[in-house]
């Protein structure tokens, strides 16, 4: 499976690693208590993986399945996985001064941003940041606002994201319908 | 009837057998597309049960377990050999109206967009509409957690839903 | 129409849609078919007798309550290995999905970009 989708990620983090030296930064995030908006939304996912639980989930990931093998190795280099997500029935429900807490801490020097993207036809904005030490990234956040969803994404370590993409499809992450590269992005089916 | 298969009598199986072809079939056919790579797994799945039956502790639980069954090993036989997964919508079709009267076009268009859809989206659609489970039946019947169930039902219905308009648009 | 109403219509036709099926006369006897070239089932076997004398009733007591006691750390430590396998599974799917949607909005906005450029 061809991994350019992810060129337009890997090639900036590639960069990054390579040139910049820093101090040792906290690439984990402090997330705020989204208690309050976990109450007004419809549905809320709060994951905290620590480095013992993502140890404990590895144990339950089977070898000998080549899925889960390729779970492992993924996580392999990882020592957290965090994530806040909230789905409302209302369109821009949450408020932004929590997630603007969150985008304050990612405004400190370690913390590089690779990616702030609109769409305006969707009406959705994702922030993502790569925090880099000693040029190796040791860190990955996402912030990602929808009408009806927005989601925090701290990862503590370091994760491949063409690993990652391969997983699509698999455990329940969705295959995602994406246009392949090179076309105009019209879902080329056709109809019969 | 449960009891009897226990003790070893074939009859009584094969009443068992005749109790959930429909629902075990179904599955397997929406998820593969293919009549006789469903038919296949289908009788895999009765043979699976019959060596395993002891395993299976009452009436609620049997229906329980021939899903999963039938669901894991479908998305399996996805994963190892994906061209099932683009059987023309014309085959599928035709396979399901050897079986029924005519069907409305919708109904035809609305099978065949389900059978496009990812496994594991598919499992979670057809366990929901086909047999009827809420969200965490069927969470626990995938070993899927329950949010991703969600998520795939929310999804899979705006895709449905974009896909059958797209459709409507084409014929105008 | 809502997209609420519209959702529970879409619902409805899917109910319809996916009607079970049957899978023809040939499948029971197909079934049973490949069984007869199974081994033949046999009934479960019978408990064993019970165990005679106070002490080894006090001595299999404690065995079986350190077995339980034993069993159910296991089964706790089961649950909490297989809930943390499902909370990793579902923060990578989250991340990828989230990954999927930026690289969807960078590409409209290449393709709106590029549409822009060749209109001028």
């Amino acid at each position: 499976m061809s991994c350019s989708r992810w060129r337009w990620l890997l090639a900036p983090v590639a960069t990054l690693a390579a040139s910049v030296a820093l101090a040792a930064p906290p690439a984990m995030l402090n997330l705020p208590d989204f208690d309050a908006l976990a109450r007004k939304a419809t549905e809320s996912v709060n994951i905290s993986l620590d480095t013992s639980l993502l140890g404990l989930a590895a144990g339950f990931l089977d070898s000998s399945n080549p899925d889960d093998a390729a779970t492992k190795e993924l996580i392999a280099g990882l020592k957290g996985i965090y994530v806040r997500s909230f789905t409302f029935d209302q369109d821009f429900a949450y408020p932004s001064a929590q997630v603007d807490q969150v985008r304050r801490q990612l405004a400190a020097p370690a913390w590089q941003r690779l990616v702030q993207v609109s769409n305006s036809r969707d009406r959705t904005h994702v922030d993502v940041y790569v925090s880099v030490d000693r040029g190796v990234a040791n860190g990955l956040a996402i912030i990602a606002s929808e009408p009806r969803e927005f989601t925090i994404v701290n990862i503590v370590g370091s994760i491949d994201l063409a690993k990652l993409h391969r997983l699509e499809g698999k455990f329940g992450i969705p295959k995602l319908d994406l246009p392949p590269e090179g076309r105009d992005g019209k879902d080329g089916k056709s109809d019969k | 009837m449960l009891t009897q298969a226990l003790a070893g009598e074939r009859a009584a199986f094969a009443a068992l057998v005749r109790q959930h072809q429909r629902a075990v079939y179904s599955l397997a056919l929406r998820m593969l597309s293919d009549r006789h790579a469903a038919e296949d797994l289908a009788q895999e799945v009765f043979l699976q049960l019959y060596r395993n039956l002891s395993a299976v502790s009452s009436q609620a639980h049997l229906a329980f377990w021939l899903r999963k069954v039938t669901m894991h090993r479908s998305i399996d036989r996805l994963r190892r050999a994906p061209r099932l997964e683009s059987a023309a919508p014309a085959e599928l079709a035709a396979a399901v109206s050897e079986t029924q009267p005519a069907d409305p076009l919708l109904e035809r268009r609305l099978r065949a967009l389900v059978g496009e859809l990812p496994p594991a989206a598919r499992a979670v659609v057809l366990l929901r509409y086909q047999e009827d489970l809420d969200p965490a039946d069927i969470a626990r019947t995938l070993g899927m957690p329950l949010n991703t169930v969600k998520s795939h039902l929310r999804r899979s219905l705006a895709q449905l839903r974009e896909r059958l308009d797209e459709t409507a648009a084409a014929l105008i | 129409m809502s997209e609420n109403q519209q959702n529970e219509a879409l619902q409805l036709r899917l109910r319809a849609a996916l009607r079970r099926v049957d899978p023809g006369e040939g499948f029971a006897p197909g079934v049973m078919a490949r069984i007869a070239a199974e081994p033949a089932r046999t009934a479960r076997p019978a408990r064993a007798g019970a165990v005679a004398g106070w002490l080894a009733f006090g001595l299999a007591a404690s065995l079986v309550l350190a077995a339980l006691l034993a069993h159910e750390w296991q089964a706790r430590r089961l649950e909490q290995g297989r809930e943390a396998r499902r909370q990793l599974l579902e923060a990578l799917r989250v991340t990828d999905e989230k990954l999927n949607l930026a690289y969807r909005a960078v590409n409209s906005q290449e393709r709106a970009a590029s549409a822009e450029h060749s209109g001028a």
